[in-house]
């Protein structure tokens, strides 16, 4: 792939939301335009990939050849080559889903321009190089994001449609309020180029509480946890293919651009570490353990899943506070972004797979309440089957995807001797194979009862769907099986982010290129000393 | 000028804030439009002040420092923009509500949602 080729992720996403829409008369034609496009958009994520890993180099791209300050940067590293490959295909699994198993995509015809344009967004703010613009695709993502919402909705979905739009709204807002005081500050937009203001210590102290109030733009929408309340109200009430769609792709592009900040950018900068680190480690350490909890005191799957995808999103904090904790060696926070790393793309696959089996069990049993259905292992032993390995890849066992996203972030955890937030990990991962054993053995263990109890046969409708969270399984158990792969490539992305330098040289040019000064106060002396020498000249 | 400026923006957040408050969705929406006017401000407020320099016009023997930083009001534009199409989309779930509900009251609809 060559560089210029990356645009690609914006232009197919955004041509096939057009096609769609001038199709949205023809359902069928819909659907197969739609597969061509996710297909081609798989193909391209795979061959950034193959062009980013071996070298670990950058395809950097400068939209009408401004160069980089100044015009519009876009970028893909190892991170986002990573992220783009396994949204894509996520994207494709819940696109199958949809076409086979879940009639709304023909209701108005517009479900299908709005899926595409919702992937534009996403795989925008993956390759973005520019602030502004992650700011554009962010919103992009929203507004097919409400959009989506509200196709054929019922009363309940109504009033959490008002809740997620306001408070998304309220974010982007304040994210746009911070860009504007972040380029009055530091006259740049440019992630390269803040990087390397970070980098070279030169970040003026006044800038350096509107960066961390970013920490409330992106954790709002990551879900963390003073800041998560939106989440476990709305996500429920969606159908199932959306909210696997949602829970797969939108919180994890706010965990991607936390990383992407706080790691990348600002990780350098030992003034804004040393507030957005203790503050991460706390909040990753309440955010898994309050999820896990609430996932426990659910009685609903969907709402089981969505209040579980707040736990886990902890883990992902986790990660970020280690690598950025002051002190802490290079090589345990390269193990720690790894690992985060590890643990966003097993966790985009998994989530998305147990939602989708929850929109099966509805299908099948007519109810999500575990009250109230039952006997599901007899009636569909595959559903079960691909059930049961996700969801003991959900909580982390040996030879399964979460397991090693954990143990990653464990060992990073004791080896910086963080215990506390490490014994809240493990604890929560008991927990959280309690709540999975709880949809187990209510669903698809216990005596039958449901829907399908009175009416025997099996739908044809059903089979699509598995096969969709068949691949999903499959993509997570080749995460469990080459681990040793993945980690690999994990642990490329986040050597590259923890000494950003390569980024920076690949997108500013030779000549910008900082040489990394350490974080010591001996920057500031320097000025003070060098002040007197003026005035005797 | 800027002073005047930054008052303002702080009084449109003052003024949305109140309005995202209220118990009408007409209320809400209108406090959301408001905000994103503020933030609009608020970049235009960092651009610095216009008086005294010349259009951002590139021409020989002009000082770049004599010249507009244009930027920020590239950035307010597309900010508008994308503000505009949030505002039909958010009016355009307000109709579909009033057609379904016949009410736009938070706490009726809160009821509602409970049976």
């Amino acid at each position: 792939m060559t560089q210029h080729q990356i645009v690609l992720f914006v232009v197919l996403p955004m041509a096939g939301g057009i096609a769609t829409m001038f199709l949205h008369r023809f359902h069928m034609a819909q659907r197969w335009v739609g597969a061509g496009f996710l297909l081609l958009n798989i193909y391209f994520a795979c061959m950034a990939l193959a062009t980013v890993v071996p070298t670990g180099s950058i395809l950097v791209s400068q939209m009408g050849n401004w160069p980089a300050p100044f015009g519009i940067t876009i970028a893909v590293d190892t991170l986002s080559a990573l992220m783009l490959t396994v949204g894509s295909i996520v994207c494709f699994c819940v696109f199958l889903y949809c076409v086979c198993q879940f009639d709304r995509d023909q209701q108005g015809g517009f479900f299908h321009p709005m899926f595409h344009m919702l992937m534009l967004g996403v795989q925008w703010s993956f390759i973005t190089g520019d602030f502004f613009n992650l700011f554009v695709a962010f919103e992009i993502m929203l507004m097919a994001s409400y959009a989506i919402f509200c196709i054929g909705t019922s009363k309940a979905q109504m009033k959490q449609a008002y809740k997620y739009v306001l408070l998304n709204l309220l974010g982007s807002t304040m994210f746009v309020t911070c860009l504007g005081l972040i380029y009055g500050q530091l006259g740049t937009l440019n992630m390269a180029d803040i990087t390397r203001i970070a980098m070279a210590d030169q970040l003026p102290k006044t800038s350096i509480p509107i960066l961390v109030m970013m920490v409330l733009v992106f954790g709002g929408k990551t879900a963390i946890f003073p800041l998560w309340y939106w989440l476990p109200d709305t996500y429920h009430t969606l159908p199932s293919a959306i909210g696997g769609l949602f829970a797969g792709l939108l919180t994890k592009v706010g965990a991607y651009v936390m990383i992407r900040v706080f790691v990348m950018m600002l990780g350098t900068s030992q003034a804004i570490t040393e507030i957005v680190a203790p503050f991460l480690l706390v909040t990753a350490g309440i955010t898994m353990f309050l999820g896990v909890l609430g996932a426990v005191s659910m009685h609903t799957v969907r709402r089981i899943l969505s209040i579980h995808i707040i736990s886990q999103v902890g883990y992902m904090l986790m990660g970020m506070g280690l690598a950025i904790t002051i002190g802490v060696k290079p090589e345990i926070k390269e193990l720690a972004v790894a690992g985060a790393i590890f643990f966003i793309l097993h966790n985009m696959v998994v989530k998305c797979c147990l939602f989708l089996c929850s929109g099966l069990m509805i299908e099948h049993a007519g109810d999500d309440d575990l009250g109230k259905i039952g006997g599901l292992l007899k009636r569909a032993p595959w559903l079960a089957t691909l059930f049961m390995i996700a969801a003991l890849s959900l909580a982390g066992l040996p030879p399964l995807s979460g397991f090693f996203g954990k143990w990653v972030l464990l060992s990073a955890g004791f080896r910086s001797e963080h215990y506390i937030v490490v014994s809240i990990a493990v604890l929560t991962s008991l927990f959280t194979l309690l709540s999975m054993l709880k949809i187990w053995s209510y669903g698809f263990w216990s005596p039958a009862q449901g829907k399908h109890v009175d009416k025997p046969q099996i739908l044809p409708r059903t089979v699509g769907g598995t096969w969709a969270i068949a691949l999903l399984v499959l993509m997570s158990l080749s995460m469990g099986f080459g681990a040793q792969k993945y980690y690999s490539m994990c642990a490329t992305a986040a050597k590259s982010l923890i000494d950003p330098s390569a980024y920076v040289r690949a997108v500013l040019g030779e000549r910008n290129t900082p040489k990394r000064v350490l974080n010591n106060p001996v920057s500031h002396k320097t000025h003070v000393q060098s002040a007197p020498e003026k005035i005797s000249h | 000028m800027n002073l005047l400026i930054s008052i303002m923006v702080g009084v449109l957040f003052g003024a949305s804030a109140f309005l995202m408050l209220a118990r009408e969705l007409k209320g809400v929406c209108m406090g959301v439009f408001l905000l994103g006017h503020g933030a609009n401000l608020a970049i235009l407020a960092v651009s610095g002040t216009p008086a005294g320099k010349l259009p951002p016009v590139l021409a020989y023997g002009v000082d770049l420092h004599e010249l507009v930083d244009p930027l920020p009001q590239a950035l307010i534009l597309t900010a508008i923009v994308i503000g505009f199409a949030v505002q039909a989309l958010l009016l355009t779930i307000i109709v579909i509500t009033w057609r379904r509900h016949q009410t736009l009251s938070m706490a009726v609809l809160a009821e509602e949602n409970d049976h």
